[in-house]
C-alpha cells in the first residue's frame, strides 16, 4: 500500500458552518428542484425505481433531498484499490494526500515550447518515469499524452491503458469515451488490477450516456468510482464561487446518487475541475485564484461534511507555454492550496500549455514540488525530544553551535527536505559544473532515471491478453464505422 | 421620431437593456420605422461591442448578453421586414453544431455569438447533432458555412463523417467547412478535409470572413 502524504494538522476552512448549510440547502434545491439531465433511459429507470421524478421527455430527473442524504451516507469515507502491484495499492480519504501524474494532448519541448505530436515511444518511456517517480502515486485517463503519432483517436483510450498496465504497476483511471470503458475493463481484470472508473458530466447539470453507460460497466465490475463535472465559472456555471459551488455540487451528488443506485456502497472519489473562463478569449483559465477559493470550498464541504474523499485538477497544468516562472507559480498556489485544505488527491505532474501538453522534465521537477507540498501538510511534531530544551541549555549562547551534536545528525533529515533538482550550489560550483538551469538538472534525472529504471513485468499471456482484447476493440469500433 | 427610436434601438442593445429589447421594437414597428433601418441600428450597436471586444474593452459576457437582447428585438424586426417582402443585409449565412456524441455547447456557442455579432445570420443547430442533421440544415438552409465544434478526441472523428456525409449527397462543394473544438487543430482539418480550422472564436470568425471572401 502506498503511504502518500499524512496531513497532521485541521484543513484551512474558507466557510462558515452557516455557508456550508447554506451551500448545501441550495444544491439539495437545485437537485430537487432543477434536476439533472441523464441521457440514459437505463440511468432514469434506476433513478425512477429509487423514487425521482423523472420526465423522459427531457431526460431530467428530480431527486429528493432524501435520497440524496442517503446515498451521502451509503457513500465510504475510504477505500482501496488494488493496484498490479500490492505495494501500489492505494487507499483513499481520511488524512492521506496522493498525487497523480498530469499531462497534456501533445508533447511540449521544455525550452522552447514548441509542441508536436509524441511518439508512442516517448509516451511508455514517460509512464516508466512517472512510474519511477516517488510522489506518483496513480495515473489519470489517457496519459500521460492524449494524443499519440499513428494511433487513431478512438483506440487512443484503450491503447494508452494498455501501455501503462505495461510501463507502470500503479493504480490508473479508466476512461469513458465511446466504449472504452468495456475494453478498459477487460484490460485491467486481465492484468489482475482495479480501475478507478469515472463518470463525468457535461455540465451543466448533465451526464452525457457515454459517462453514464461507464459507470455502470465500471461499478458492474467492482471497481471504484472518480466523478467529475469540469464545469467553466460564467461559462457552464455561475461566474461567482457561491454558484458555482452550489452547481458543481448538485452535478457530483447526481452521480453519487446514480452511482449508489447501481452498486450500493461503491468507494468514489470525488473530483473538483472548475476553472473560471477567460472572458477575453473563452479559454479556461488553470490554476487561477478562482480555482483556489473553489477547490477550499469543495474540500471543506466534501471531506468534512459529506465525508467522501476528494480530488482537485485545478493544478493539472499551467496556462503557460514554458516550463518557467508562470508555469512554477500558477501550479505551486494552487496545488499548496488543495493540500493545506484537505484534498485527498490531488494532479500536478508534468502540465503545460493549458491541457494541450505535457513535458517529462517538468514532472522531474515536480517531483520535488511533490515533496515539498506534502512534507509541508505533515507538519511537525512537538515533544520533548523535539523541543530539545536540555540541549539548547546545554549549547548556550554563542560561541555554542548544534553542528556537532547528535541531535542534529539523526534529526535534520527528518525535519527538512532535500530537492533532487533544484540548484543550490555556490556562485562559483554552479559556474564551473556548467551553468546548469532546473530544465538541465530535471534532464539529468530522467536520463538516469530511465537508463536504470524497470517497470515490474507482466506475464506472457497477459500480454497476449492485451493484444487480443486491443484486436477486439479495434473490430468492435470498425464495426461502429468509427476506424 | 424615426431616428430618435432608431438610437433608442441601438442604446437598447449597448446598455444591454433585456427589458426594454422588444417594446423598443415594436413600437418602433408601430411608428412605421423601415424595418431594415431597424435591423441596421441593431447591427451597429453589435458592432461597436464587439470593436470594443476586438480592443480588449469588453469581454464574452457583454457580446453574448447584448446579443440576446439584439436577438429578442430582431425575432420583431425580421418578421416585420418578412412582412414588407423586403431584405436584410448580412455578411453571409452560417449553419452551426457540435457534433454526434458531444453535448459540449461553450464553445460553438461563443463562435455562434461572435459570428452574430460580426453580422453573419447564424442557423445553431444546437449540440449532439447527427451528421444527417448537418447535411439536412445545408440542404435546408443554404448556408456559405458549416461550422462544426467538437471538444472531445473521440468525436472529433464525427466531422469527419459530416464531411464525408455532405460529399456523398453531391453538396460538399457547395458549403466552405470550418471546424474547430479543443479536440482539433490544423493538421486534423487538412486530414478530414475541411476549408479551415478556428483555434479560438476571434480566429474562427476571421477565417469564416477570408472563406467568403468579406
Amino acid at each position: 500500500m502506498r503511504k502518500g502524504f499524512q496531513r497532521r494538522f485541521d484543513p484551512i476552512k474558507v466557510l462558515t458552518d452557516s455557508q456550508v448549510e447554506a451551500i448545501h440547502r441550495a444544491t439539495l434545491n437545485v437537485l430537487e428542484r432543477t434536476g439533472i439531465r441523464f441521457e440514459s433511459v437505463r440511468a432514469l429507470n434506476v433513478l425512477k425505481q429509487r423514487g425521482c421524478k423523472v420526465d423522459n421527455e427531457t431526460k431530467i430527473a428530480r431527486i429528493p433531498p432524501s435520497l440524496v442524504e442517503e446515498c451521502i451516507r451509503m457513500t465510504p469515507s475510504s477505500f482501496a484499490v488494488k493496484a498490479r502491484d500490492p505495494k501500489n495499492d492505494l487507499c483513499f480519504g481520511g488524512n492521506t494526500l496522493y498525487f497523480m501524474g498530469s499531462g497534456g494532448a501533445r508533447y511540449t519541448d521544455a525550452k522552447t515550447g514548441d509542441v508536436r505530436m509524441p511518439t508512442q515511444e516517448e509516451n511508455d518511456q514517460y509512464i516508466l518515469l512517472l512510474d519511477a517517480l516517488g510522489t506518483v502515486d496513480w495515473f489519470s485517463s489517457y496519459s500521460p499524452y492524449f494524443e499519440v503519432e499513428g494511433v487513431e483517436p478512438v483506440m487512443l483510450c484503450p491503447r494508452s491503458l494498455a501501455s501503462r498496465i505495461r510501463f507502470t504497476s500503479k493504480v490508473s483511471r479508466g476512461a469513458q469515451a465511446t466504449d472504452t470503458f468495456i475494453f478498459e475493463t477487460q484490460l485491467a481484470q486481465a492484468a489482475g488490477m482495479q480501475l478507478i472508473g469515472v463518470c463525468e458530466a457535461a455540465a451543466p447539470l448533465a451526464y452525457p450516456e457515454d459517462a453514464i453507460n461507464a459507470a455502470f460497466e465500471y461499478t458492474g465490475a467492482g471497481f471504484p468510482m472518480f466523478i467529475a463535472a469540469g464545469s467553466v465559472m460564467g461559462g457552464s456555471s455561475p461566474a461567482t464561487v457561491a454558484g458555482a459551488t452550489i452547481t458543481n455540487n448538485a452535478e457530483l451528488l447526481g452521480a453519487v446518487v446514480l452511482i449508489q443506485s447501481m452498486r450500493p456502497r461503491t468507494g468514489i472519489i470525488a473530483n473538483d475541475v472548475v476553472n473560471p473562463m477567460d472572458m477575453q478569449t473563452g479559454g479556461l483559465l488553470f490554476c487561477a485564484m478562482g480555482v483556489n477559493l473553489h477547490q477550499m470550498a469543495f474540500n471543506q464541504i466534501w471531506t468534512q461534511i459529506y465525508k467522501i474523499p476528494t480530488m482537485n485538477c485545478g493544478a493539472m497544468a499551467s496556462n503557460s507555454k514554458l516550463v518557467d516562472y508562470q508555469c512554477a507559480y500558477e501550479k505551486i498556489h494552487t496545488a499548496m492550496v488543495s493540500a493545506l485544505s484537505g484534498a485527498n488527491s490531488l494532479i500536478l505532474h508534468g502540465g503545460v500549455t493549458a491541457e494541450l501538453s505535457g513535458n517529462p522534465i517538468l514532472a522531474v521537477i515536480e517531483d520535488d514540488v511533490a515533496n515539498i507540498i506534502g512534507r509541508t501538510i505533515e507538519g511537525f511534531e512537538v515533544n520533548e525530544d523535539t523541543m530539545a530544551l536540555e540541549l539548547i541549555h546545554a549549547v548556550g549562547p554563542n560561541p555554542g553551535s548544534y553542528l556537532g551534536e547528535e541531535h542534529t545528525r539523526t534529526r535534520w533529515k527528518k525535519e527538512y527536505f532535500v530537492p533532487a533538482v533544484a540548484d543550490r550550489l555556490s556562485y562559483d560550483e554552479w559556474i564551473t559544473e556548467g551553468k546548469k538551469s532546473i530544465i538541465d538538472r530535471a534532464t539529468d534525472r530522467m536520463e538516469k532515471i530511465l537508463s536504470t529504471h524497470k517497470p515490474l513485468p507482466i506475464t506472457a499471456e497477459q500480454d497476449k491478453d492485451i493484444e487480443r482484447i486491443l484486436e477486439d476493440a479495434r473490430k468492435h469500433y470498425r464495426n461502429k464505422g468509427l476506424l | 421620431m424615426n431616428e430618435e427610436v432608431l438610437k433608442e434601438l441601438k442604446d437598447t442593445v449597448l446598455t444591454w437593456d433585456r427589458d426594454k429589447a422588444e417594446p423598443v421594437a415594436r413600437k418602433a414597428i408601430e411608428l412605421g420605422v423601415d424595418p431594415v433601418r431597424c435591423a441596421e441600428a441593431i447591427a451597429d450597436a453589435l458592432k461597436i461591442i464587439g470593436d470594443k471586444y476586438s480592443r480588449g474593452e469588453a469581454f464574452i459576457p457583454d457580446l453574448f448578453v447584448a446579443s440576446k437582447v439584439a436577438d429578442l428585438a430582431l425575432r420583431l424586426i425580421t418578421e416585420e421586414i418578412r412582412k414588407q417582402g423586403k431584405r436584410m443585409d448580412s455578411l453571409g449565412k452560417v449553419v452551426i453544431g457540435t457534433v454526434s456524441g458531444d453535448i459540449h455547447n461553450i464553445g460553438k456557442n461563443i463562435v455562434a455569438t461572435l459570428l452574430f455579432a460580426e453580422g453573419f445570420e447564424v442557423i445553431d443547430l444546437g449540440v449532439n447533432v447527427k451528421a444527417d442533421g448537418f447535411l439536412k440544415a445545408v440542404n435546408d438552409h443554404k448556408p456559405d458555412i458549416l461550422a462544426l465544434s467538437a471538444l472531445l478526441t473521440t468525436t472529433a472523428m464525427e466531422q469527419r463523417n459530416v464531411i464525408e456525409g455532405l460529399k456523398r449527397a453531391g453538396v460538399r462543394e457547395k458549403v466552405k467547412v470550418l471546424i474547430g473544438g479543443s479536440a482539433t487543430n490544423q493538421d486534423f482539418a487538412d486530414r478530414i478535409g475541411a476549408d479551415g480550422y478556428g483555434a479560438t472564436g476571434p480566429s474562427g470568425v476571421k477565417l469564416a470572413r477570408q472563406l467568403i471572401g468579406r
